[in-house]
């Protein structure tokens, strides 16, 4: 099966670390620009439905021994703005819910035009 | 589907917007932070509100009531909005100064009147009253109970002593003469001149202060059972908010074991305890238990009458948020009219 290009963004519209949210094939979409690039993951977290696009991109801290704080990731986890589950920002996989992920699509540039492949 | 939205979370613009309906000297003691409201001693690590609750004008989740009735109450149709203080309010029962805490009870009231019962009538609340001095309670809720929007009178679950105790009866003399359930919201226990929030001390961590917030409700729950509140005040409900559900059906086998063997100590408690709760005792459903199997949650609903006593909550605006068209899904009909609104519509006279 062929995939669409679709264009959801100049170039410029989205600042590292920022979001776009946008509505495309009756699903809502958020557009994310990374340090390397960027991603793309439907804005519906599969906890309880919220809006997880509008969560909060940051990092992490890893897995530790007592008392240690590890921040990893900064920049990669989308954080659901409801109950706080992680998410890996590119590949759309709940950090800590084994078998729960949010649907993960690929972006590419051309030119000065942001591209979603559905 | 009708809903009735049992507990929501409103909050003031800024403290100049709460002064405004405090009475003097306390109007500029608040202002000028001469007094405070004690802080929550457990500030949630990741955030405390929905990120995407903020009011589209700026200001705090939950700060903007007309924001509330567009994002909360037209978005699911709601038939109404119970609101209920958050920590700064409950824990104006952890102040020093009784005189102080009435004052701010008397002032937030009258904001609750002006400023968000007045914008829309599917806002009902709760009256809040600070514990210190229950007779001045017991006159704040005879100031403010008629107002057809308060619905019941709140405490948060901190508290000097269980809220069964003889101290506490003029409160529910009050609440019971204008009809008014008692409503108790946990996460403030801890604060100031409360106790710890635990049996053993202080936590830590967040995480464990809020994975045991059913302690101090369950404390609560079993001493107004056992002290005879409901046999004194016959008329009273109690509404147990925010706790969830999953630990009242092992609690309530435990007090009718219990009451089997030491009634004698407490004979004014003349039948078991799971009548007495089926009778007087309502609780919120958020947040919702979420065990690895859902007919797990099923066969919980089967082992106490949760169509009598649940009432649905959402927890709108903060982080832990139940939204009503992702809970309780594959449960019966008349299990989620229930529970989704007739309970609470019963309870409250709506």
């Amino acid at each position: 099966m062929a995939s669409e290009r679709i264009p959801v963004a100049r170039l410029d519209e989205i600042p590292v670390g920022g979001v776009k949210i946008v509505q495309v094939a009756g699903k809502e979409i958020g557009i994310f620009r990374t340090p390397d690039g960027f991603s793309a993951l439907k804005n519906v977290c599969p906890h309880r439905g919220a809006p997880l696009c509008q969560g909060e991109v940051t990092g992490t801290f890893a897995p530790s021994r007592p008392r240690e704080y590890l921040w990893v990731r900064d920049g990669e986890i989308l954080r659901c703005p409801w109950h706080a589950w992680e998410f890996d920002l590119h590949t759309g996989e709940a950090l800590h819910v084994p078998g729960q992920r949010v649907a993960a699509y690929r972006v590419v540039v051309e030119g000065n035009s942001v591209m979603l492949c559905l | 589907m009708k809903i009735i939205d049992t507990d929501v979370h409103p909050r003031w613009r800024s403290l100049e917007e709460l002064g405004g309906y405090v009475p003097e000297p306390w109007r500029t003691k608040l202002l000028t932070r001469r007094i405070v409201h004690p802080h929550n001693g457990y500030p949630n690590p990741v955030a405390t509100h929905r990120r995407d609750a903020v009011p589209p004008g700026g200001g705090q989740p939950g700060s903007d009531p007309d924001f509330v009735v567009e994002d909360l109450i037209e978005r699911y149709g709601m038939e109404y909005a119970v609101l209920v203080g958050e920590s700064a309010q409950l824990n104006i029962s952890a102040m020093p100064n009784a005189d102080a805490a009435a004052a701010l009870a008397t002032g937030y009231n009258d904001w609750l009147i002006h400023c968000w019962f007045s914008r829309d009538p599917r806002f009902l609340g709760s009256i809040f009253i600070a514990t210190q001095d229950p007779q001045l309670a017991a006159a704040e809720i005879d100031r403010v109970g008629g107002h057809e929007q308060f619905v019941q009178v709140a405490l948060g679950s901190g508290a000097r002593a269980p809220y069964g105790q003889r101290i506490y009866h003029p409160i529910y003399e009050a609440a019971e003469r204008h009809g008014l359930p008692i409503a108790i919201h946990p996460l403030n226990e801890g604060s100031l001149i409360f106790g710890a929030p635990t049996p053993v001390g202080y936590p830590s961590y967040y995480f464990e202060f809020h994975a045991l917030a059913t302690s101090a409700l369950q404390t609560h729950l079993v001493s107004m059972i056992v002290e005879g509140v409901f046999a004194k005040f016959p008329n009273l409900r109690l509404v147990i908010v925010e706790g969830g559900v999953g630990w009242l059906p092992p609690l309530l086998w435990r007090l009718d074991k219990e009451w089997r063997s030491l009634r004698v100590e407490a004979p004014w408690v003349n039948r078991p305890p799971s009548e007495i709760v089926r009778d007087h005792v309502r609780l919120t459903t958020q947040p919702l238990d979420e065990p690895e199997d859902p007919a797990h949650l099923l066969a919980l609903f089967d082992m106490f009458p949760a169509d009598e006593i649940l009432m649905f909550s959402s927890d709108y605006p903060h982080w832990d948020f139940d939204d009503p068209t992702r809970v309780l899904s594959g449960f019966p009909d008349e299990t989620r009219r229930r529970i989704f609104a007739e309970n609470a519509r019963a309870l409250y006279g709506l």
